[in-house]
């Protein structure tokens, strides 16, 4: 017989599983690790746009609350939001010790070009494979303030207030930033659709 | 409310396409067409997220996670072996391999032991017994006696094995070896009793 699901224990919360591993509770640890590893990592990803930095972060910040030298509070936020902010911290000390943190510029890939020629509006085709492509190196491309605030809150559904805690700012600068970001994208994304080799000629049909 | 006020509101960080558009853009065309495109790139990074919603971390982290909880703990480690262990047991058993194929093969092209001869015999000094440990450098060129080794009575046999040992066990005996020496091979006339046993050493290279 099929246990009623009214019946049933609601999972543990983040901080009832870090109690229970601050207490050597191995099971709470893999829980808690299960639950909030995959954002982190593709913060990390979609960040740095390196999976072996996406890795090495993803493990660093949870060494670090095994090690517990962070010192999480749950009076000023989230567990999840506090994981997110050293998973910033660690991302950002290792763009600025790469310097690869990239400006937004066109990367001038040819076989979008002709995609992009014959296509006048950049937004319509968001929902296939190559108009997601697209907008996932323009996100890429984003300068770093605003590809995390992107990434938190677009990509990973972070609300405001925690992208505030996780970035260290008021709630109405994750706002202005998500407003610039936005408006950066939708630039990057007309921009590639109207190459400047080009100009303003929109082929819409090719004949040889 | 005029169109820079109606951005500064931020619409575009509301609403979702399909959504009834706000008051201000119902009334200004440019600002609806410019919101429907908010709310498109809005979609756009959904179907962004939804592409990468598998993406997780590697498994081996949180193996290695694991490992870490368990230190910081102080709990004892999986019973599991560690990656080198069935490498150091092929390796230990393909030097076991080795060296009795080494033994062999020396055995095998070990001389034959020989009869002393007047000379040999004359250089054992019997009559003079064994020299005192320590007197090596007297004992140059010499037979040295083996410690703990039985004298060769004056009628016993004995043969004469020419062998190769490593410097060092030249320490033994009283020679000064240098420390960056002591794996070099060194010849050596070994005195074998009529048991068989080892009596004496002449090393032929000092």
């Amino acid at each position: 017989m099929n246990e009623n699901p009214m019946t049933q224990a609601p999972p543990d919360t983040d901080d009832e599983l870090l109690l229970r591993m601050r207490s050597g509770d191995q099971q709470a640890f893999v829980a808690l690790y299960r639950r909030r590893q995959s954002p982190l990592y593709r913060f990390a990803l979609h960040m740095s746009n390196s999976a072996t930095v996406a890795e090495d972060v993803t493990q660093e910040v949870f060494l670090a609350l095994i090690r517990d030298d962070c010192g999480y509070d749950p009076e000023r936020g989230t567990l999840s939001g506090y994981l997110f902010g050293i998973a910033r911290k660690m991302v950002l000390r290792r763009l600025e010790r790469s310097r690869s943190d990239v400006a937004l510029e066109p990367d001038g890939e040819e076989s979008d070009l002709v995609e992009l020629v014959c296509n006048p509006d950049p937004l319509a085709d968001l929902t296939r494979k190559e108009g997601i492509a697209a907008l996932r190196r323009a996100v890429q491309a984003l300068p770093r303030r605003y590809r995390e605030v992107v990434a938190l809150c677009d990509l990973e559904e972070v609300d405001y207030a925690e992208a505030a805690h996780v970035l260290g700012c008021p709630i109405g600068t994750v706002r202005s930033r998500l407003h610039r970001a936005r408006a950066l994208l939708l630039d990057k994304m007309h921009q590639e659709r109207s190459p400047r080799s080009v100009g303003s000629l929109r082929p819409v049909r090719c004949w040889i | 409310m005029n169109c820079q006020e109606f951005w500064d509101t931020m619409p575009e960080l509301e609403g979702r396409p399909g959504v009834e558009l706000p008051l201000h853009a119902r009334e200004c065309h440019a600002c609806a067409a410019l919101l429907d495109q908010q709310r498109l790139l809005q979609a756009g990074l959904r179907n962004v997220a939804a592409g990468c919603v598998r993406l997780e971390a590697p498994a081996r982290v949180e193996t290695r996670l694991l490992a870490a909880f368990r230190g910081q703990a102080g709990m004892p480690g999986p019973p599991s072996r560690r990656w080198w262990t069935p490498l150091a047991a092929w390796g230990g058993a393909t030097a076991v391999v080795a060296a009795a194929a080494v033994l062999l093969f020396v055995h095998e092209r070990r001389p034959a032991p020989q009869p002393l001869t007047a000379t040999e015999l004359a250089a054992l000094d019997w009559t003079e017994g064994w020299q005192e440990e320590g007197d090596a450098e007297a004992a140059s060129g010499e037979f040295i006696p083996l410690p703990n080794a039985a004298r060769l009575a004056p009628n016993e046999d004995g043969n004469l094995v020419r062998v190769e040992v490593p410097r060092s066990t030249m320490i033994a005996l009283g020679y000064p070896v240098a420390a960056d020496r002591g794996a070099e091979l060194v010849q050596a006339d070994v005195v074998l009793g009529s048991d068989g046993l080892a009596r004496a050493v002449r090393f032929l290279d000092e």
